[in-house]
């Protein structure tokens, strides 16, 4: 894929001071008894009027208004493609209709927890908020969720069908998920601060949540988005052959990544990966991990992506590359350079 | 120019049957699949008609060769099934032969099999075999138990936009040819009846009680399916290198956005007719080259409307044969698409056109009625098949005889 | 029927989470739909899930619900008719 990308605009909403002014990472402190990072939501009645505020859910309020403060700060009003990644979409209206059909067995359903349950109810609604009648995709795929999306829109714009694409990936956690994914060991089972997730030496990590959106067209911005590179499944050997390849098709060496923003989480069972990788390419490199911020969750790559366009524009970087894996099945990369 | 998509493998499971062979054979004799659900633990299972594959999910485990194998969820034994012919169709012995994509299309993952032991995973005194479907409601677990099993590693991902998805699985899958990024990817969708969705679609009051009629007055509504369908996309390089057999061309697609109402279309079909527009200027056709529509058509009251306002818009008053086989297949969510797109190669590959069942009067908002008889032996060299869901989204493909 | 109006607007305003609206901001005989409250397609369907739940009554045909769903007092109306004299 030939051509220049860039990043426009961006918006986040996260366990972090994500959402207004200027970013200044924060160590956030779990109150317990849970492992979990909620995100700190925005008043949303200034961006969805009253009456359609009311039958939304939280995922769908989250993921609408992180779209609509990142066309603000882009100064677009109506993307030519919108292009999102949930893991998870709306769990609550999930759940919800699950225990509905349940408790009125399968009589007298209300629709809208159905309706909103879909996952590319949040698409919909920010093209019916936007007038935009142009592309619309969803891919929910754990870590290939938000990975996909910026692909597609990247696609959009090498193939001159889009000069702005709004990319962007939501998700949020429940206490009902949240026990589901205890069973699978997703999460540690003592109280562990973020500050302490990479010294607590136990399996399982922190739970998070979120939703961050970015615009990106073909016109310099705010930063440069040299590329992605997903990587399914790999052994160690072909992890790091990929990023070898990565660095090379984009011309930059090792040692012009200034910064890695790493997406290391705390469970023994996965980090290797990333220490690995950090060992063998970057030992002298400044590293930066996100997930004592922002928690773990499928679209955590993006909260990614968002912190390091922040990082690159306030501190004056060159070249920035994020890496990041989702229980050591998806992997990928993210280039980022100044303009 | 952009370099051309070939289609060169197809494998489908629906209600009408368990290979392609069987669902043109149940086409041609139009014999519906639609009946009751013998699978589906549900309090309208004697009052919704549904078309549910025959195969329990036991009989579908031993055609996908995953007897006794925990873990894989109806949805994903219907995707494996289907996976397998389109890689044998194609001539594929060996999926890991070369870097492939395989897009995958699911509305609510392996929903069928988790929704009976939800309540029980959600309780902690309760431990036992059921804990291997915890993870199956994720769109991701049938997707990359398929892609494991046969290979597919150098992208692999899930699209959930309703009633559109594997379209635009399809067109997802042709851009990465397109544009390099790979030779081959394999797309498409799986859909298992759940009643989840069941009680979804009757909250929203759409479901008709008796066999759907699309396109008719009398419409009420549509009646769910299940399935799974693929489609082998290849780049005309590989195409000449492997000296693949090609049996389509995708020559054209688009996807556009209604931005008109979260479930309902709007009733001029603006949405349709801007996707069927784009989609055939891409393919190079024009209006008169279009001998065969497979419309939407899934028999509720809006989209029968709009839909037809669109050909209407976009034909005038020479609309093409079209025909809605919703009513052999039932509506298959994220299978419907790629179901759809293999019946478009097949009315082009058999010079035939499937009939539009359970049609008997026109609708007084339209000019147009459907085609109720197969027709056989008449030119079919493109089709546009369509595909519109909830979200106000909208995918139009356009699918041609391949001229090689 | 004042107090089943009453009622009727009540749970209304709690089904379809109208939060700054009270009972007495509703007339009995303004439109629900469109203009009056500004409800919707999906709202009628909630609507018809209040009477069923609620009122035991069920709506089967979208087109009949409509007419019951006009207004307060339709609703009313037609509730009052379905209920043993």
């Amino acid at each position: 894929m030939k051509g220049k990308y860039y990043i426009q605009g961006s918006a986040a909403i996260s366990p972090q001071e994500s959402f207004f002014g200027s970013f200044t990472p924060q160590m956030p402190v779990v109150e317990g008894p849970l492992n979990r990072l909620r995100a700190k939501e925005p008043d949303y009645s200034g961006f969805i009027t009253p009456n359609n505020l009311r039958r939304m859910s939280r995922v769908l309020k989250m993921g609408l208004v992180a779209a609509l403060k990142c066309l603000q700060n882009s100064d677009i009003a109506i993307p030519d493609a919108i292009v999102t990644g949930t893991g998870r979409g709306s769990l609550q209206d999930t759940e919800r209709f699950l225990h509905n059909i349940r408790d009125y067995a399968e009589t007298a359903l209300n629709p809208t927890p159905f309706i909103q349950s879909t996952y590319n109810s949040v698409n919909g609604l920010i093209a019916l908020q936007q007038k935009c009648t142009r592309y619309n995709n969803t891919f929910v795929h754990r870590g290939f969720s938000f990975e996909h999306a910026l692909l597609d829109g990247m696609m959009q714009l090498a193939e001159g069908r889009a000069d702005v694409a709004l990319v962007g990936a939501f998700d949020e956690m429940t206490d009902e998920h949240f026990y589901i994914k205890s069973r699978l060991g997703m999460w540690k089972t003592a109280l562990t601060q973020p500050a302490d997730l990479f010294t607590s030496g136990t399996t399982g990590t922190l739970s998070g949540e979120g939703a961050a959106f970015f615009t990106i067209g073909t016109t310099p911005g705010i930063a440069r988005l040299d590329g992605i590179r997903m990587v399914y499944k790999p052994s160690r050997q072909e992890l790091h052959a990929a990023l070898e390849s990565f660095l090379a098709q984009h011309r930059v060496a090792v040692t012009d990544i200034d910064l890695l923003i790493s997406g290391q989480n705390g469970d023994t069972r996965y980090d290797q990966f990333y220490q690995q990788l950090t060992r063998q390419f970057f030992p002298q490199t400044a590293v930066q991990y996100f997930k004592p911020l922002c928690g773990e969750y499928e679209t955590a790559g993006a909260f990614a992506l968002w912190m390091a366009v922040q990082t690159l524009q306030a501190q004056g970087l060159q070249h920035v590359l994020v890496y990041n894996h989702f229980f050591g099945e998806q992997h990928t990369f993210f280039l980022l350079s100044a303009v | 120019m952009a370099e051309q998509v070939f289609i060169t493998g197809m494998g489908m499971v629906t209600a009408i049957g368990n290979n392609v062979q069987e669902n043109l054979q149940s086409l041609r004799l139009q014999r519906s699949g639609l009946g009751y659900t013998r699978h589906i633990d549900t309090i309208h299972k004697a009052v919704l008609p549904v078309a549910e594959v025959t195969a329990t999910t036991q009989e579908l485990a031993a055609m996908a060769g995953k007897e006794n194998v925990p873990g894989y969820s109806r949805t994903t034994l219907l995707g494996l099934v289907a996976m397998q012919e389109a890689l044998r169709s194609a001539g594929i012995n060996d999926a890991r032969e070369m870097p492939a994509a395989f897009i995958n299309a699911s509305t609510v993952g392996g929903m069928c099999d988790t929704e009976k032991v939800y309540f029980d995973i959600l309780d902690p005194e309760k431990d036992g075999a059921f804990l291997q479907f915890i993870d199956t409601l994720d769109c991701a677990d049938c997707t990359q138990r398929i892609a494991d099993d046969v290979g597919i590693r150098e992208y692999v991902t899930t699209i959930s936009t309703a009633c559109s998805s594997s379209a635009n699985a399809l067109m997802y899958g042709a851009r990465l040819i397109q544009q390099g990024l790979v030779q081959r990817a394999v797309c498409g969708g799986t859909e298992a009846l759940t009643r989840f969705t069941i009680n979804g679609f009757n909250s929203l009051k759409n479901i008709d009680k008796q066999p759907c009629r699309p396109f008719d007055q009398q419409r009420n509504g549509l009646n769910l399916g299940e399935g799974a369908a693929y489609l082998v996309l290849e780049s005309a390089s590989l195409v000449r290198q492997r000296q693949s057999k090609v049996l389509a061309t995708l020559s054209g697609w688009c996807n556009t956005n209604e931005a008109f109402h979260p479930t309902a279309p709007s009733p001029e079909g603006d949405g349709a007719y801007e996707a069927m527009k784009e989609a055939l200027a891409m393919s190079g056709r024009t209006a008169d080259d279009v001998q065969y529509v497979n419309v939407h058509g899934t028999a509720t009251l809006n989209n029968d409307l709009s839909e037809g306002k669109a050909l209407e818009r976009l034909f005038g008053d020479k609309v093409p044969r079209f025909s809605s086989t919703k009513p052999f297949t039932g509506h298959t969510l994220a299978a419907a698409g790629a179901i759809e797109a293999i019946f478009s190669v097949l009315a082009i590959r058999g010079q035939l056109i499937f009939p539009n069942l359970h049609f008997s009067e026109k609708m007084e908002e339209l000019n147009i009625v459907p085609e109720t008889q197969l027709i056989t032996g008449v030119p079919v060299r493109n089709v546009i098949s369509n595909s519109f869901g909830f979200g106000g989204n909208n995918a139009s493909l356009v699918i041609s005889q391949y001229e090689g | 029927m004042e107090a089943l109006k009453l009622k009727l607007k009540q749970q209304i305003i709690e089904a379809l989470n109208l939060q700054d609206t009270k009972p007495e901001d509703i007339d009995d005989n303004a439109p629900l739909f469109g203009e009056g409250l500004g409800l919707d397609s999906i709202d009628s369907l909630e609507l018809m899930v209040l009477l069923e739940r609620h009122y035991h009554i069920k709506v089967e045909d979208p087109r009949e619900g409509r007419k019951i769903l006009q207004s307060v007092q339709s609703m009313a109306e037609f509730i009052q008719s379905k209920q043993p004299a």
